[in-house]
């Protein structure tokens, strides 16, 4: 493993000041369990100064606000999400998805700011090649294995999958995420917080949060009154993995009406996929499971698979399928 | 790598298909080579400058118009990829200086650029008639016309045998991974980076000059340009 030096800052002020100071060599640590292998894997772009953020105080909370949102500290633990009643009681989709995330253990570890910000994981890069993440100017993934996690929507240099789950279920709430800047608080959509395809202070990642960012809080908005929503998610194994591609897709009804959709794929591109075109498709219609079928036809019409994966846009479109048909049948 | 100053394209396989036939058939009349029906136009090309190296003899008199005349029938039936004309637009609004450095005659370099459309993006043309050679020597050719230093250029490259004409003149070779199994193997021969396609070549540049400027910052790539957020 990496040899690191470990700070642990008793405030987001000092934490920031400290990732100022080192630069690029610096990294927050939270929940670990991304970081950790990262730092394992001797990743060229892994730090050698964590800074820990599990002492300050005010990042692990999950708490309703005035306007009857809820905002989660960042470093609030993915189990704490899948065991909240308050969030199961307003945001049950997000709820669902962050229960599908990893096994029970590593929920017990990670944490909400890890999962949205974590670095992708390609067998090629967590292997130690030397591809666009890891100090070179190939993605081994485009020309080798990429059944599982690499992009059947094209990409941009790397092809990596953005891995996380809580970005795409947390798209439908347009929930927004906050970043504690040395100028002050960033407040962003959580597309806006993982559009993938760009580098950052001369690192390729999927998120926008630069060296001496610490994304701090996600707020939920109030939920909207009669949204049917559903988040599934297909594996290469049944447990403890990565999406070969997972759906968010929520429903706003006016009696049998859709007036509003938001459907996110995960899993199948380098950034939470939000498919506006079935969501344009589905706005009026009234909700029925028939509709699936012309759902189907009008999703991903941009997909570009490499040569193993093409599957996967299949596994998506089929869980269009299935969610459609299933908050029809809630109705 | 160092900040990129030029870029130069071999034609056959890096800017277009071309059919295999017509360089067969010179392989074959010339050289006396069994056709290979599988091979790729690209393949076909080098496994032709392989015999002509190792020959030791360059193309004059009858042998000249016979090869030229199928490398223009092969250049009359090349299909252009279609990311070629916005990547080499978007590759000269970055002010990088692009070279059809190639070992076909001028008068095929030459048809293709004009047939294509494409004679407004490159400074300059070195074919195997005015770099006087073949595979390396349009490459030197190229960086002694142009002042450039080996390491500031790129060179496209689909076969092993351009991969290896790269790395012997000192050039970023960077492979073009037109097909998945064809460029797994390829790579396993230490290319400088690749591409899965031209559009991508903007944005490797943008990398690189990032990297080399070391200012911090976020570039987001195939959106224009650079972009602070």
């Amino acid at each position: 493993m990496k040899k690191v030096s470990i700070y642990r800052p008793t405030s987001v002020e000092e934490a920031i000041e400290i990732l100022s100071e080192h630069g690029t060599e610096a990294g927050v640590y939270a929940g670990g369990t991304d970081l950790l292998i990262r730092l394992k894997n001797r990743l060229k772009q892994a730090p050698s100064y964590l800074v820990d953020i599990k002492p300050i105080q005010n990042l692990r909370y999950i708490k309703e606000d005035e306007q009857g949102g809820v905002r989660i500290g960042t470093a609030t633990k993915i189990s704490e999400l899948a065991e909240s009643d308050l969030l199961k009681k307003k945001y049950p989709m997000f709820v669902q998805a962050v229960n599908l995330i990893s096994s029970p253990e590593l929920r017990n570890a990670s944490t909400l700011g890890g999962d949205l910000l974590q670095e992708v994981w390609c067998q090629y890069l967590r292997g130690g090649y030397s591809c666009w993440r890891n100090g070179g100017y190939l993605c081994y993934g485009a020309i080798g294995d990429n059944s599982y996690y690499h992009s059947a929507m094209g990409g941009r240099l790397c092809y990596a999958v953005y891995p996380g789950d809580a970005a795409t279920a947390l798209i439908p709430y347009d929930a927004r995420a906050k970043l504690a800047t040395p100028s002050g608080v960033k407040e962003l959509s959580i597309e806006q917080l993982v559009p993938g395809d760009l580098m950052v202070d001369g690192r390729i990642q999927s998120h926008v949060v630069r060296y001496n960012e610490i994304l701090t809080e996600v707020v939920l908005p109030p939920p909207k009154p009669n949204v049917r929503a559903s988040f599934e998610k297909l594996r290469p194994r049944g447990v403890w993995d990565f999406s070969m591609a997972s759906l968010a897709i929520a429903l706003e009804l006016q009696g049998q009406t859709i007036s509003d959709a938001r459907v996110v794929f995960g899993g199948i591109s380098g950034k939470p996929y939000r498919e506006t075109a079935v969501e344009n498709f589905l706005k009026g219609k009234t909700l029925a499971a028939e509709l699936k079928d012309q759902a189907m036809a009008v999703a991903l019409v941009n997909a570009a698979p490499l040569k193993y994966n093409a599957t996967k846009i299949d596994m998506a479109k089929g869980l269009l399928a299935s969610g459609i048909t299933k908050l029809s049948a809630a109705a | 790598m160092q900040l990129i100053e030029g870029i130069f394209f071999e034609p056959v396989g890096c800017l277009a298909e071309f059919p295999p036939g017509p360089f067969l058939e010179i392989s074959s009349r010339l050289f006396g080579r069994k056709k290979k029906t599988s091979a790729s136009g690209s393949r076909a090309y080098w496994h032709l400058l392989n015999l002509i190296e190792a020959s030791g003899k360059n193309l004059d008199g009858p042998e000249k118009e016979f090869a030229e005349a199928l490398e223009m029938q092969a250049v009359a039936e090349a299909k252009v990829y279609e990311d070629v004309a916005p990547a080499l637009a978007e590759l000269k609004k970055m002010g990088a200086r692009l070279f059809v450095v190639s070992s076909l005659s001028d008068a095929a370099a030459k048809s293709f650029l004009d047939r294509h459309g494409l004679n407004e993006f490159f400074s300059a043309v070195w074919s195997r008639d005015n770099a006087r050679g073949i595979k390396a020597a349009p490459l030197q050719a190229g960086l002694a016309g142009a002042f450039l230093q080996p390491e500031r250029v790129m060179f496209l490259a689909d076969t092993l045998e351009s991969l290896s004409v790269a790395q012997s003149v000192g050039v970023q070779s960077i492979l073009m991974m037109n097909d998945p199994d064809e460029a797994r193997r390829l790579a396993m021969h230490n290319p400088s980076g690749g591409i899965v396609s031209l559009h991508e070549l903007p944005d490797f540049l943008r990398v690189v000059a990032a990297e080399n400027s070391g200012q911090l910052g976020t570039v987001r790539f195939s959106s224009g340009g650079p972009t602070e957020i």
